[in-house]
């Protein structure tokens, strides 16, 4: 058997709100596989965005481990964890973009944050914005883009440092069905096409439909899991 | 992330918002200016002062009064009953290391001519040996200052010549000037008139300032006419000139002189003068460079509270930043370099218009130099002086430094909680 690219063993998170203790997480075994597709499902509050968010090295554990590549999180320290972050294409469902910078400029800092050349980074973005289809968008600010556009530089710059996997919290969430249906389209091609390891957190079947393996929580637990 | 990334982002983040950041580094120019005008005035008035001292009061030289303190005038008034008379400048010229020696009989008299009349002091002293102890300030300008006069003369400074500074003049070379000296009786009390009637022979070269020695503001006359019209032999000052000015040699003058007139004398030299007027600004420099400095400080606390709020406003920002890998040290540098952005910027205006200020202040200040003639005694006439502010390297790469570093050392706080905020938890953030 060879390294997964994500495992997690027994991953707990508890917060507490004063007095009164959230079991955000209990105990979650998870294994993915390079060239996964993952599917996230589960009503609210069910703990989706603490896992990815560990996943992603955003966030610490309480309790058992995060390794990527085989290599375990909580053994690196505030500098490792930059590293790593850099080779996760995260998107987030607010899109996080930054405001006064354009499309371009929000692809180019993914890039410039690792040391990446101005030349060569102006390139790839614009290439990078092509693929996504917004080749008529790069020199516009988020404030100027639609939601399914905004998401859309939102993925582009998940790209950007060629990262060993994609992580989405709810890409689709904000925008309507019919640019999900493109958005998740673009996903699919990159999954099938270049291989890239995905897992998508969403509440549309549609989607999840389209995943290799569906994963079910409820309450911080992994309850169900579907592989098509 | 390369350095110059680092501070683009910076920047660009200044740009956001234009007034406040014009708001945080006209904080710094205000402080910065205050520094560098107070400084580069009170540099620019201290060089004039020691240069018209210099030259106003040859650093050879020394002073010997029966007051204490400084300046020979007329209040030369201490207990003791000792009065320096013309002859002692024989036992002054026996002291090793003088070179000679002349006494000033100096008195607060009418003088008039034509029409008008002015009160002015009126000094006795020996032509010769003053012209050769002052000889850069006791020049004639037109006329010949006569070695060895015996008729009733006057050599005037060049303002008693020409006090309007309009070509209207009072006197000049040729004229007769009327000297009326008023004694009071010594049984009766009443004021009596003597009159001087002295042919100008001279006007001197035009000195400037104020200095211990010849003034623009004085009438001269031959000691030994003095003698004769005041009545006495008396003299306020003798003036000293040392072989070398040698801080010990005039140290060792000055002592001999104290000891020959068992301490009934005081002995100022120049140099003494000269040193208490640095300290003195030294002083005045540092209380206002300090005053100058709290106002750099309130620009600081400015920066700090305005970094603060914009790190507020940009906590997700900050998330988007760290969740995207950057670390926690260049966080931290972006934040600085918007302090170092803000305060170089602030800086070099500042200094700018700080040199500009002084400009202004010192032509507005030797513009109220008050032309007309001065009644003051021989001593010192500060009218006229002209102030030319300098801006000292020290000065100026000191106040670029101190913009700078009050600017960083403000900004350190809240860059270090920028730095130190973690991803999801600044993600999070409304
Ligand atoms: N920082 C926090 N402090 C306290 N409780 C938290 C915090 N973050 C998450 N929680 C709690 O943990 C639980 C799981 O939250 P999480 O965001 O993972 O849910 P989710 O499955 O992503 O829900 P949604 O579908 O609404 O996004 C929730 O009950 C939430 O209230
Ligand atoms: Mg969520």
């Amino acid at each position: 058997m060879t390294t997964p690219i994500i495992q997690t063993t027994n991953l707990r998170k508890t917060y507490m709100l004063g007095k009164v203790r959230v079991e955000a997480l209990r105990g979650v075994d998870l294994r993915v596989e390079k060239g996964d597709f993952l599917a996230i499902l589960g009503p609210s509050g069910s703990g989706k965005s603490t896992l990815l968010n560990m996943i992603g090295a955003l966030d610490k554990p309480t309790e058992g481990k995060v390794f990527i590549e085989g290599i375990d999180v909580s053994t690196l320290d505030d500098n490792g964890l930059a590293d790593l972050r850099r080779k996760v294409g995260f998107v987030f469902q607010f899109f996080n973009l930054i405001p006064r910078l354009t499309a371009k400029g929000n692809v180019e800092l993914t890039m410039a944050i690792p040391g990446l050349g101005k030349k060569e980074r102006g390139k790839r973005a614009e290439e990078l914005l092509e693929t996504v289809g917004l080749k008529e968008r790069v020199g516009h600010k988020p404030a100027e883009l639609s939601g399914g556009e905004r998401q859309r530089v939102a993925i582009a710059r998940a790209l950007a440092n060629s990262p060993n996997f994609l992580l989405m919290d709810e890409p689709t969430g904000n925008i309507d069905s019919k640019t999900s249906k493109e958005i998740m389209a673009l996903v699919i091609r990159l999954n099938k096409e270049k291989g890239m390891t995905t897992i998508v957190i969403t509440h549309d079947q549609h989607i999840a439909a389209q995943a290799k393996r569906k994963v079910q929580m409820l309450d911080g637990l992994i309850i169900r899991e579907e592989v098509s | 992330m390369k350095a110059s990334d680092v501070f683009s982002y910076a920047f660009s983040a200044i740009r956001l918002r234009k007034l406040r950041a014009g708001l945080t580094i006209l904080g710094v120019v205000i402080g910065i200016a205050a520094i560098v005008a107070l400084l580069s005035i009170s540099q620019g008035l201290q060089n004039s002062i020691s240069e018209q001292l210099q030259t106003g009061f040859a650093t050879d030289t020394l002073i010997v009064s029966t007051g204490g303190g400084f300046g020979p005038g007329e209040m030369a008034s201490t207990g003791s009953d000792f009065k320096l008379s013309v002859n002692h400048t024989q036992i002054i010229d026996e002291i090793e290391n003088v070179d000679m020696s002349v006494a000033v009989i100096q008195k607060s008299c009418y003088v008039e001519s034509g029409e008008r009349e002015f009160r002015l002091t009126v000094a006795g002293v020996d032509f010769a040996k003053y012209a050769d102890i002052y000889s850069g300030t006791f020049i004639a300008k037109s006329g010949k200052i006569p070695l060895n006069p015996e008729n009733e003369i006057v050599v005037v400074g060049k303002r008693i010549s020409d006090p309007w500074k309009n070509g209207t003049l009072f006197c000049d070379v040729d004229y007769t000037i009327k000297i009326i000296w008023t004694t009071y009786n010594a049984s009766t009390l009443k004021p009596e008139n003597k009159t001087y009637m002295g042919n100008v022979v001279a006007v001197l070269e035009e000195i400037g300032g104020f200095g211990l020695g010849p003034s623009d503001s004085s009438v001269y006359i031959p000691i030994s006419q003095a003698q004769t019209f005041f009545e006495t032999n008396e003299c306020n000052t003798i003036i000293v000139k040392v072989e070398n000015d040698d801080e010990t040699t005039i140290e060792s003058v000055s002592e001999a002189i104290e000891v020959a007139f068992s301490d009934q004398v005081s002995v100022i030299s120049s140099t003494a003068v000269l040193n208490t007027i640095s300290s003195v600004f030294a002083t005045i420099e540092f209380f206002l460079a300090g005053i100058a400095g709290i106002s750099l400080l309130v620009a600081g606390v400015g920066i700090m509270n305005i970094m603060i709020v914009s790190l507020m406003e940009r906590t997700r920002e900050i998330g988007i930043l760290k969740a995207l890998g950057m670390k926690s040290r260049t966080v931290l540098s972006i934040f600085l370099s918007e302090a170092v952005i803000v305060g170089l910027i602030g800086a070099a205006f500042g200094v700018a218009s700080g040199w500009v200020l002084a400009n202004v202040v010192a032509v507005v200040f030797s513009g109220g130099g008050l032309p007309g003639v001065g009644r003051g005694n021989h001593a010192a006439t500060a009218g006229g002086m002209v102030i030319t502010p300098v801006l000292t390297p020290t000065v100026f790469l000191g106040a670029l430094a101190f913009g700078l570093i009050v600017s960083v050392v403000f900004a350190l706080y809240p860059a270090w909680r920028a730095s130190k905020l973690k991803p999801v938890e600044a993600l999070r953030y409304e």
